[in-house]
């Protein structure tokens, strides 16, 4: 079953379709954290793969594998958006549903670039960079 | 988000995750989140909302995280 409705599911496969590289998806599954009261009866892992199976359907430019527990992840169930299966630092925890579906559709496009779309500028200072950093965002499906 | 994602991509000493804040109620307590985005830096609470790509780096390279 599609995770999109009919025409939403053309457009994403036309911009999945132009990606400039392959980006992989690597659903990470392992202990899941109580959920909150009212969402008890949902499975956030298997919803996760199911949408992830379903992103990776529409174009051969993007692929999934699903791992148990492994390496580099914090908490379950993740994804790892890889591009040209490449481990960035890029991850998304908890299941992309609602409004962040499109966020994770965004980040494939983004992967997919082969050139940041990033300002020079704001490059050339990230390049001055010399520490590491770990940026984490906190988000909300609605 | 896409705009932490895409630092994650320029820079190796960058990473980047989103985090569905309903999904783990006691790391979003724990960074006080009570509005979305909430933007945390090497495990410190820094600000809410989107900001323009300029402002976030300014932030993120602030001597603070030296």
């Amino acid at each position: 079953m599609s995770i999109f409705q009919a025409d939403e599911e053309g457009r994403v496969r036309k911009l999945l379709d132009a990606l400039d590289r392959p980006v992989e998806l690597l659903v990470a599954h392992g202990p899941e954290e109580t959920p909150l009261p009212g969402a008890r009866d949902m499975d956030f892992g298997a919803e996760t793969e199911r949408i992830v199976t379903g992103l990776a359907a529409l174009s051969d430019n993007v692929t999934y594998r699903v791992e148990d527990e492994p390496e580099g992840f914090e908490r379950y169930p993740a994804i790892a958006v890889l591009p040209d299966g490449e481990d960035v630092g890029i991850r998304y925890y908890g299941l992309p549903w609602g409004y962040e579906l499109a966020s994770l559709i965004g980040s494939v496009l983004e992967a997919g670039k082969s050139e940041s779309s990033l300002a020079p500028e704001s490059l050339e200072r990230l390049a001055a960079l010399e520490r590491d950093l770990t940026i984490d965002v906190f988000v909300t499906p609605t | 988000m896409l705009l932490a994602y895409r630092l994650a991509l320029a820079s190796p000493r960058i990473r980047a995750s989103a985090i569905e804040a309903t999904e783990f109620p006691s790391l979003a307590d724990s960074m006080d989140v009570w509005s979305v985005p909430r933007i945390v830096v090497n495990g410190v609470p820094q600000w809410d909302g989107a900001v323009p790509e300029r402002v976030f780096i300014d932030r993120i390279l602030a001597p603070a995280f030296e």
